[in-house]
């Protein structure tokens, strides 16, 4: 590097450290924007973010290392990034993958000579339901043929810089992107309707944060991110924890496998979620309000800043909220770099934070150390959609619908062999086969409910529910047709897993390592049934052993195919060596 | 004159305050600091023993206290809470997963069992998986017998490799550091010395990178160890639990030397291996062996024996007068240039950490030599002469607690006698192979002394393998060479209590009540009276751990308490060099402890105890350095230069 381009590089981080206060918190932000700016980081730039940080070079190594979104290698100025997740491999990904690389001569993983095109995998871009889609830099592509690809490469060809895209009539993400809505089964709820918009935070505001607890409380809201865990619990914990910071954290990290509610919830509806963490501030007493939306989703950022600043400009946010006195809020967006296990709500706290992604150990739990040690609370984008109209609507209207452990409805997103993959909208308590029936997928073999992470419920036991009381889901529904090879299916969520696990905790890092070394001898119908039997025990030890929820949920795809379809899988030769499935390395 | 103890408090620089994260930190929420601080106890029942615990005690302290073992790998006594090899798992009622003893602080009434069918079975996965990656040739380790995965797999039963086993080393031996070596196909990503790296020594060149099935520990960029900021201060080694990092092992090569007629080989002992190589031969922590490992050096075939603390006593008149001289220099010549406080330069790892991290302040290290090469400079010199042996067949070897050592006697400046002052650095470990190797039992080996003339020393000297001991003995001496009054009148048993103990920063200020006159020995230095040291108030400070000195550093750059001090002590390692990294595994407050109660019992069983006082210590100034300490051949053999090192890595 020449000695002026040295200086230039320096001054340019010295503003970006400048603008973060030098604090580490600022490393990611800081991280992207030299990542997007050069193509990639070089030695000396991680220095320079070190020594203006005061951190070690090496943790920002650690830091660029762990998000597939940067790198200290060069990198083209198109980054082109093919979904290899299961619904886009369903939809046809592999002639897109094969005529990328015959367009662009080069394989995965590779940059052209030029130095113009990089060619990754990706996992999941949040586009199962109009797959296979793939992303350009900050563009999305979906329902992309192999016929296609020609057209996105010379629309990149014939533009001049990275920003000549904008202008280009092929590229308009926010139009290429549909919301794909569905209306849901026999429910009229109002969930994605704005007409009584910022009736709920008027409600909260007028009475005292405790009675906004108790109000959730009666509706029986639960987490709408999978885990179930019953929101007015988190919210009264960091409530009742003494400190002037606390944090209300939205997790728009949606990156499990076939779930994308949340990215037309933050494209359509991004009121309804900055009121319900509006409304979550006033509960806790929390001033400040931060949003973290996947990489993947950086297309939505424009939109939903431009969301947050009308609302700054309606006093909706800031100082003394619609003339409540000392009541303050308000929101930043964060942007994550490409990492599946930051949807965990401490790993995420953890990117924050600037770090690794890696989840915490437990106890403490961010109610009480959360961003910054300080007291936080981590909802999904949709819990904090269903709060807003709890305020509004009252917890009567919540109840009306769903079981009575799981109240109210839910988003689902559907994708794969369907008619009509796209978002509903059910009642808890749902049937499987009901559900199938509404989005055309009858002749499914089976479905996994919950990504990668949650189950493959088989034709079988489709008269089971969607509930927290039997099936929970964080809304993945991915149906599986009569032709797919569960083998292909569980080999994928696995190579996921090994991808995506943070890689600290030995049960996930290795245990996902073993378990898809044995689908990869079920392939060659080289596999004995003691072993198979090894396996599944050592999934079970997965599940009771692991740091957090990935590494407890990442064998249970495993389980469950093995355990439903042995006929399928064992002593039979599949899928020969076949061209590269987007196994390979991100 | 009664010397002063302050506590010290200071706070973290600014934006340092996340370095650790708070995952890695032991449960810091309020709600349990609170119930700590006001002393609450809970109730725990255990495998159904109930034990009263304070609150945010760890399920894993909780079981020592009734005796419940619980196995750990990732837990170190000395480090943050990592909670990631999972082996530690124990199931607490009520909690659908199973939860890691080392991380669970207890604030509430729990019921736990250590011992279910499902424990153990998730258990002997988590082992089963670590043995699947773990580049294990047991025989060619040196860690066999003495490695935490190896007794794991011993307790459990392991009889075979339930999910395979690597066949292939995946990575390259990293072998480019004179002082520690890689091997990451023994690793088993415990992450123990990332946390002694980056949280207790903050050096930061270790750190987890990649994720999922890729992650492993690396320096930055991969780059090789010896062009990173390590300051090869070893800690890493003393604290993994397999083989994946060890010192750079010279043994054979000293053997080829010990079997060579020609040669002449002389080994030095520095004072902390004696206090600690017992353990190696299964002597509980704090057994002294001095003299049993000087029988056991010389039936190992090595010429001369000979005690470091010699040299430390000439590195106490070398660094003492070179303070007086900076002393004079800042009160009486008012130059600017007298780079005060002076530090100390015993420990290559805080020289090291210096010239990499605060560069701008070499001018304030002490100009001696380690008592190490001194002692190798004189033996090339002094000691060959004397003795009519051509200083190239002399083949010196260092026993030493520490692995920087091995690093700092390959320095090209350290050989200003023509030789390399010193040409092997030897670990405790290493020297505990070698005595085994040999078939020696040292145990119950006659005991024998040093040979003459660099055999007897002065429990000051003695002392320098304790945090603040070349401080307490540079007390003891410069109090008689400036007042004139003995120091026994001054310190009570000649113990200089304040710099005692294992505090990470330890000050002092001593009021010089009296001075008496300029000591012959110090005739040389153009000082004519102590006139401008009566009633000065020397300041002092020692720190040990580079963490606590890079507190102390940052407290100088601001211009706080610690840059108006005079003489500072750093050590690179905790404990000082009773807790190097060459010292035998494992190490625990517990132990460091117990290796410093050795060694001041050690100093107070000696007769003679001040530096100055030691006979042959005055003989090499009459004979050899006549200009005294300090003088221009002092300079040539005995003192050294440093290197702008930086932090940039290229």
């Amino acid at each position: 590097m020449l000695e002026s381009e040295r200086l230039r590089l320096s001054k340019e981080i010295e503003d970006l450290a400048a603008h973060y206060h030098y604090q580490r918190q600022g490393l990611l932000p800081i991280l992207q924007a030299i990542k997007s700016k050069h193509h990639h980081l070089s030695d000396f730039a991680l220095q320079e973010v070190a020594r203006l940080l005061s951190i070690h070079p090496v943790e920002v190594y650690g830091v660029v290392s762990f998000y597939s979104f940067l790198s200290t290698s060069q990198q083209g100025n198109f980054v082109i990034r093919l979904c290899r997740t299961i619904s886009c491999d369903l939809a046809g990904k592999d002639a897109v993958a094969r005529q990328l690389e015959n367009e662009l001569g080069i394989k995965f993983g590779e940059t052209t000579p030029d130095g113009r095109f990089s060619l990754f995998w990706a996992n999941c871009l949040g586009m199962c339901d109009q797959g296979p889609a793939l992303l350009v830099n900050d563009y999305v592509f979906t329902r992309v043929t192999a016929e296609r690809v020609f057209d996105i490469l010379e629309a990149c060809r014939r533009s001049f810089g990275v920003f000549a895209l904008e202008g280009s009539n092929i590229i308009k993400s926010e139009a290429a992107v549909q919301s794909n809505l569905k209306t849901g089964v026999s429910v009229e709820s109002g969930v994605l309707s704005t007409e009584s918009l910022n009736q709920g935070l008027k409600n909260a505001l007028a009475g005292a944060p405790e009675k906004v607890i108790q109000i959730i409380k009666e509706s029986g809201l639960k987490g709408r991110g999978g885990a179930g865990f019953p929101t007015h619990v988190k919210w009264e914990l960091a409530a009742n924890s003494r400190s002037d910071n606390k944090y209300v954290v939205c997790n728009a990290d949606e990156g499990e496998p076939g779930t994308f509610k949340d990215r037309m919830l933050i494209s359509d509806y991004p009121d309804l979620m900055l009121e319900g963490m509006t409304i979550a501030g006033y509960a806790l007493g929390a001033k400040q309000g931060l949003v973290y939306l996947r990489g993947e989703y950086s297309y939505l950022r424009k939109s939903l800043q431009k969301a947050i600043d009308a609302r700054r400009a309606k006093n909706l946010l800031g100082q003394d909220i619609l003339g409540k006195k000392g009541f303050s809020f308000d929101v930043e967006i964060r942007l994550g770099s490409g990492a599946y296990v930051c949807g965990e709500e401490t790993a995420l706290i953890e990117s924050l934070e600037g770090q690794r992604g890696e989840p915490r150990n437990r106890p403490p739990f961010p109610v009480n150390t959360g961003y910054n040690a300080n007291p936080t609370i981590v909802n999904n984008v949709e819990t904090f959609t269903m709060a807003t109209h709890i305020l509004a609507k009252g917890p009567a209207w919540m109840k009306q619908q769903g079981t009575k452990v799981s109240t109210g409805t839910k988003l689902f997103s559907v994708s794969g062999y369907c008619q009509h993959p796209g978002i509903y909208e059910f009642p808890y308590g749902v049937t499987i086969a009901e559900l199938l029936r509404k989005v055309g997928g009858e002749g499914a073999k089976a479905v996994q409910v919950g990504g990668a992470a949650g189950h493959c419920v088989p034709r079988s036991q489709f008269d089971r529910v969607i509930a927290f009381e039997d099936i929970p889901t964080g809304g993945s529904v991915i149906v599986l047709g009569p032709e797919t090879s569960m083998l292909e299916v569980v080999k994928n969520f696995l190579e996921f897993f090994n991808e995506e696990s943070c890689g600290q905790c030995t049960p996930c890092r290795i245990g996902n390592a073993k378990l898809l070394e044995g689908v990869e001898m079920l392939e060659k119908g080289a596999c004995s049934i003691k072993y198979l039997r090894e396996l599944q025990d050592l999934g079970r030890s997965m599940r009771l052993a692991s740091k957090c929820g990935l590494g407890q949920s990442s064998p249970n795809a495993f389980l469950s195919i093995t355990e439903h379809f042995k006929d399928e899988i064992l002593g039979k030769v599949h899928a020969p060596a076949a061209a590269d499935k987007g196994g390979a390395r991100l | 004159m009664t010397p002063e103890k302050t506590p010290v408090s200071i706070p973290r620089p600014c934006n340092t305050e996340n370095r650790t994260p708070v995952s890695q930190r032991l449960n810091e929420d309020e709600v349990s600091c609170r119930m700590a601080e006001e002393g609450v106890m809970v109730k725990v029942v255990i495998n159904q023993q109930t034990v009263e615990v304070r609150a945010r005690t760890t399920i894993l302290e909780a079981a020592k206290k009734i005796n419940v073992h619980i196995p750990t790998l990732c837990y170190h006594p000395d480090l943050c809470v990592a909670g990631v090899c999972r082996i530690c798992v124990v199931e607490v009622v009520g909690q659908k997963a199973l939860q890691t003893a080392c991380s669970y602080p207890i604030t509430e009434p729990i019921v736990v069992h250590t011992s279910t069918p499902q424990v153990r079975r998730a258990r002997r996965h988590i082992l089963d998986l670590m043995l699947s990656e773990h580049y294990g040739e047991c025989y060619s380790c040196v860690r066999n017998n003495n490695c935490e995965l190896q007794n794991l797999a011993k307790e459990y039963g392991v009889d075979y490799y339930r999910f395979g086993h690597v066949r292939q080393p995946k990575y390259v031996v990293d072998s480019s550091s004179y002082s520690v070596v890689r091997d990451m196909n023994k690793c088993i990503l415990c992450r123990r010395c990332v946390r002694t790296c980056i949280d207790l020594q903050e050096v930061g060149v270790l750190e987890a990178i990649n994720r999922g099935d890729q992650t492993k520990i690396t320096t930055f960029m991969d780059k090789p160890l010896m062009d990173v900021v390590c300051i090869n201060c070893g800690q890493c080694i003393n604290r993994c639990p397999t083989g994946a990092l060890r010192a750079n092992d010279p043994s054979d090569d000293i053997w080829a030397a010990i079997d060579d007629p020609d040669k002449h080989v002389i080994i030095q002992t520095a004072p902390s291996p004696r206090a600690a190589i017992g353990e190696a031969f299964g002597l509980p922590p704090g057994t002294s062996v001095t003299r049993e490992m000087n029988t056991a050096l010389r039936r190992c075939g090595f010429d001369r024996v000979f005690d470091t603390d010699f040299t430390a006593d000439l590195t106490i008149m070398e660094e003492g007068t070179e303070l007086l001289l900076r002393l004079k220099k800042a009160l009486v010549d008012k130059d600017p240039g007298a780079a005060l406080p002076q530090f100390t330069s015993c420990s290559p790892g805080w020289v090291k950490y210096l010239e990499h991290f605060y560069p701008e302040y070499i001018p304030n290290l002490s100009t001696a030599k380690s008592p190490q090469q001194m002692f190798g400079a004189v033996m090339k010199t002094y000691y060959a002469e004397k003795n009519n042996i051509d200083p190239s067949k002399i083949v010196t070897v260092a026993l030493m607690p520490c692995s920087a050592k091995k690093f700092e006697c390959n320095r090209p400046e350290m050989a200003a006698s023509g030789y390399k002052d010193i040409d092997y650095g030897l670990t405790t470990r290493e020297m505990a192979q070698m005595i085994k190797e040999a078939g020696i039992d040292l145990p119950s080996l006659p005991k024998s002394g040093f040979d003459e003339p660099f055999g007897e020393a002065s429990g000051a000297g003695l002392i320098f393998g304790a945090t603040g001991g070349v401080m307490e003995a540079a007390l003891r001496t410069a109090v008689e060479l400036v007042t004139g009054l003995k120091a026994e009148q001054v310190f009570e048993n000649l113990v200089v209590e304040p710099v005692r103990g294992f505090e990470g920063i330890k000050y002092m200020e001593l009021k010089i009540p009296q001075v008496g006159p300029v000591p012959a020995i110090l005739k040389n230095l153009n000082i004519p009276s102590w006139d401008f040291l009566n009633g000065a108030t020397l300041k002092i400070a020692v720190a040990h751990g580079t963490a606590n000195a890079r507190k102390v550093m940052e407290d100088i750059k601001a211009g706080g308490k610690f840059s108006e001090c005079h003489f500072i002590e750093f050590m690179a390692c905790p404990g000082g060099c009773l807790g190097g990294g060459g010292q035998p595994i494992p190490t625990s407050p517990e132990i460091r402890a117990a290796r410093a109660k050795a060694i001041y019992a050690e100093d107070e069983s000696l007769e003679l105890r001040k530096s100055h006082e030691n006979p042959h210590v005055l003989k090499i100034y009459q004979e050899f350095f006549t200009e005294g300490p300090c003088g221009k051949k002092s300079h040539h053999l005995l003192h050294t230069h440093y290197i702008n090192r930086g932090k940039a890595i290229v």
